[in-house]
């Protein structure tokens, strides 16, 4: 049995008031693996695993069902900020990650 | 021990001859699991645990993991956490995470392949391995 997009979601909203959120079901539906994607104020002056450990802790019911996870982005509202002036500065965002 | 959902022992069977007892390359000791998981990232700079080998990996994040660690044409440590769910589940909580491929790197736990990743990325995985003593 899968968790549905919307448990996620609701699981790091809830636990990590995010201001940005984006879960992706990558899955294909069947709700073993997701990507996400997440801004939250509660990252500041954290490293990148402590974030991950905050993710990871917010969905520790729904990991038991959950296959894979991928957090692509776990970021503080200031990174976040910068990020998008990045990508509105060039062109459509050319992504490089590994097929 | 909570979340051992699997047992790799087979109950003592007096009619089995002893070549065919099933073997387990980490049971030979008196050591834990847990010692095991501790040695592994002691003696071994740079240590994945993973889904499949380095040469054959069976998850598309360990595939990735491997591949960035590749790039420092540094030796890479390797367990198969599928070959033993017991030691998948030590290695679980040994670092507090749950997912693999869980990387190590001179003694230090770093994180999965998208926090890899990431540090490949910005440079940090480059500090990491080079400030790995040499042996």
């Amino acid at each position: 049995m899968g968790v549905s997009k919307e448990q996620v979601e609701s699981a790091l909203r809830s636990k990590l008031s995010p201001s940005h959120i984006e879960v992706i079901d990558t899955s294909g539906g069947c709700g073993a693996s997701f990507q996400v994607e997440i801004v939250s104020e509660e990252f500041e002056g954290k490293r990148l695993l402590e974030r991950h450990r905050m993710v990871n802790g917010a969905l520790v019911e729904e990991m038991k069902d959950i296959h894979a996870l991928s957090i692509t982005k776990a970021l503080t509202p200031d990174q976040w900020k910068i990020k998008q002036q990045e990508s509105a500065a060039s062109q459509p965002p050319s992504t490089t990650t590994a097929a | 021990m909570h979340g051992m959902r699997f047992s790799t022992s087979v109950p003592n069977d007096p009619d089995t001859h002893d070549d065919f007892k099933p073997t387990n390359k980490l049971e030979n000791s008196q050591l834990t699991l847990k010692d095991i998981v501790e040695q592994d990232v002691k003696d071994n700079h740079v240590m994945i645990y993973m889904k499949g080998d380095p040469e054959q990996p069976r998850c598309g994040f360990s595939s990735l993991a491997v591949r960035v660690l590749s790039e420092y044409r540094v030796p890479i440590h390797s367990r198969n956490i599928l070959e033993d769910p017991e030691l998948k589940n030590a290695v679980k909580s040994f670092s507090m995470w749950p997912t693999f491929p869980q990387i190590f790197i001179n003694g230090e736990f770093i994180g999965g392949s998208d926090i890899i990743l990431n540090m490949h990325q910005n440079g940090e995985l480059k500090e990491k391995i080079k400030a790995t003593p040499s042996e």
